[in-house]
């Protein structure tokens, strides 16, 4: 069957996303009833998602990778499937994402609570679904990209691995940079904001997204086959 | 699936771990693989089944290469104590994937496997047993059917029973699925019977490659009175020697004619089979009495 | 299950012959494959095959292609003949010596047989 870790991952994705929605839901009644609420709660439950999408690229080089050349398949026929399977496996994170603000502006619109974003994005309203989708598909891309590149070059040269990591939050900033929106919050480091002004004072075009992504998308991809092609499979249990 | 591999090598950083492989397995055998630790067992399977790529020399394996040739790789299957092939999510989980990515898979014989090693397959891998990740690791091997099936000391943390069990099932699908089949073992006493050819490495290299039974043959133990035995032996390749008072024990290796038995026998002296296990030991002994 | 003296084909080879010289095994009967005597004994089939090939060389055992392999008609006598050839040097001479070295008389095992003999 065809695309087996992308079902396995959405499947369980959704499973981790239903808790998480609860789990973010308490938060705001709570929050709504005793009057602190002030914002769209899911702009910052939405940090989770990109390491949650970070993660899933990790684990591709990680745990499926393996897996398939184990069962005979060549590292280029995984290479394939893989970075399909990374590609269709965002818009699935996005889709989440959508549903949860639109989920989350009935819940206001009950309650009477104000649905208010705090930061720029590409869209304005919580409710602009189109926006919505493309901002976080870019950002789960950007991030399981990075995840696929830094997985591969931590399971191929250990400790090396760490040389990726500037590489890594390069190709993230790139994106975020691309999108015109700051990555923030509390997950997210300081500095990663300022080196994607610093370094990054990309052209404002409404094309510019899609140019960043399909950049980030390309190079990363092409970093981690560079590392993966002919990568020999651990000998011990990491 | 008929195997031939040419100088051999294999290196991580400065550590050689094969230095110079060539040997020809054909099909259809149960080759027993055997060598001491670090002598390049793993090593050597890895690159078989193309986990690796080999630093130097050439495989083939039906006379194709093998590294990312998905053509051949599809029909060869390696269990190794890592567990690349059980270390996802459930029992029930892993065996989907090899049900998905095998084109062989007997997904009935997988579950009846199970239920002879007594897994519960809706526990996660990861949580399992030592024994219990192996019995997962066998479970898949053998249910692939794959031509080439390959066991790297894939009975590590099984107990005594569960490991007659693994030998049994491997000797009764082999039986009725008949393919080649390489196993390296440290328990070469338990699963010796099973071997048609063995291969002996040592120090990344082939130490000894022969029928089992005709390596047997060649091993003997000369028992007698110390002098009879030093003068029978003489000139002779001897492996390992034991004294006990006045009597000598020698491990010989080579073909002994009948002529020599007959000498043997004329001087008093014992001739008797020397196991499999014990010729290992004396082959790839340290010491520099061994060839 | 076998004892480790000599090669395990060589054993069931002379299990076998036992088995044809005691009457268990009749003239134009059919043996056992090769795969169960593999699967019996825990051995590959190829170490089973070397003794029915032995068997076959010594003319105590006879193929039928596709079929399997059967008794030879003859083998029982045959068997019997040369073991009775091969008795006396390989079952009394022994017995001899060591009844001998326990320092038994030869007359006691005379008179052993004789009652063995007479029951």
């Amino acid at each position: 069957m065809k695309f087996r870790i992308l079902l396995a991952n959405c499947l369980f994705a959704l499973l981790v996303w239903a808790a998480f929605w609860v789990l973010v839901t308490l938060i705001t009644v709570g929050l709504g009833l005793t009057g602190r609420l002030t914002q769209s709660a899911w702009e910052v439950a939405a940090q989770l998602p990109r390491w949650y999408a970070l993660f899933f690229g990790v684990s591709l080089i990680h745990e499926y990778l393996p897996l398939y050349v184990a069962h005979g398949r060549t590292r280029r026929q995984f290479g394939v499937e893989g970075a399909l399977t990374l590609i269709l496996f965002a818009p699935f994170l996005a889709a989440l994402l959508v549903i949860s603000y639109q989920l989350e502006s009935v819940l206001y619109g009950l309650a009477g609570w104000p649905h208010v974003l705090e930061r720029a994005h590409m869209f304005t309203e919580p409710t602009q679904v189109p926006l919505v989708f493309t901002e976080y598909l870019i950002e789960a891309l950007a991030w399981s990209t990075a995840g696929a590149f830094m997985g591969a070059a931590f399971y191929r040269f250990r400790g090396g691995g760490l040389l990726s990591i500037p590489v890594g939050v390069l190709l993230i900033a790139f994106a975020h940079s691309a999108m015109g929106v700051e990555p923030w919050g509390p997950f997210l480091l300081a500095w990663l904001r300022v080196l994607s002004q610093v370094v990054f004072d990309l052209p404002d075009s409404p094309l510019m997204p899609l140019l960043g992504t399909v950049g980030v998308l390309v190079v990363g991809l092409l970093l981690t086959w560079a590392i993966i092609r002919d990568m020999p499979l651990r000998n011990q249990a990491s | 699936m008929r195997i031939e591999v040419e100088d051999l090598v294999l290196r991580y950083g400065d550590v050689t771990a094969l230095d110079g492989i060539t040997l020809t397995l054909e099909e259809g055998k149960i080759h027993g693989l055997l060598g001491r630790n670090g002598s390049g067992k793993t090593s050597l399977l890895s690159v078989l089944a193309a986990f690796r790529k080999p630093t130097a020399g050439r495989v083939r394996i039906d006379g194709q290469p093998v590294f990312e040739n998905g053509r051949v790789t599809s029909r060869i299957s390696l269990i190794r104590d890592v567990g690349e092939t059980v270390n996802i999510g459930t029992g029930e989980e892993a065996l989907s994937y090899a049900e998905a990515l095998r084109p062989n898979w007997d997904g009935e014989y997988a579950r009846s496997l199970a239920e002879l090693f007594k897994i519960d397959l809706k526990k996660s891998v990861k949580n399992m047993s030592k024994g219990q990740r192996s019995a997962m690791g066998i479970i898949v091997g053998l249910a692939s059917r794959a031509p080439l099936t390959m066991f790297d000391e894939a009975y590590l943390g099984l107990d005594a029973p569960a490991r007659q069990v693994f030998y049994d099932q491997v000797l009764a699908d082999y039986l009725a699925h008949p393919r080649t089949i390489i196993m390296s073992t440290h328990l070469i006493d338990e699963v010796s019977g099973l071997f048609e050819e063995v291969v002996i490495i040592h120090k990344g290299r082939v130490l000894a490659h022969e029928e089992k039974d005709e390596l047997l043959a060649k091993g003997t133990s000369v028992t007698g009175p110390a002098a009879a035995v030093d003068a029978f032996t003489a000139g002779m390749t001897v492996l390992g020697s034991r004294s006990l008072g006045p009597t000598k024990s020698v491990t010989v290796y080579g073909e002994l004619d009948d002529a020599r038995r007959r000498k043997a026998a004329e001087s008093g002296l014992e001739l008797g089979p020397v196991d499999l296990q014990d010729l290992f030991i004396h082959l790839t002994a340290e010491d520099g009495a061994a060839r | 299950m076998l004892d480790d003296r000599s090669p395990i084909y060589r054993q069931i080879a002379e299990r076998i012959k036992a088995d044809v010289m005691s009457g268990v095994l009749k003239g134009d009967e059919k043996v056992m494959s090769t795969n169960q005597y593999a699967a019996y004994y825990r051995i590959n089939p190829a170490t089973a095959a070397k003794a029915f090939q032995q068997l076959v060389d010594e003319g105590v055992l006879y193929k039928k292609r596709g079929i399997g392999m059967f008794v030879s008609p003859d083998a029982q006598e045959k068997l019997r003949a040369k073991r009775r050839e091969t008795f006396f040097t390989e079952v009394v001479d022994p017995m001899v010596a060591e009844a001998k070295a326990a320092g038994i008389p030869l007359r006691d095992i005379i008179r052993r047989i004789e009652e063995l003999e007479d029951s």
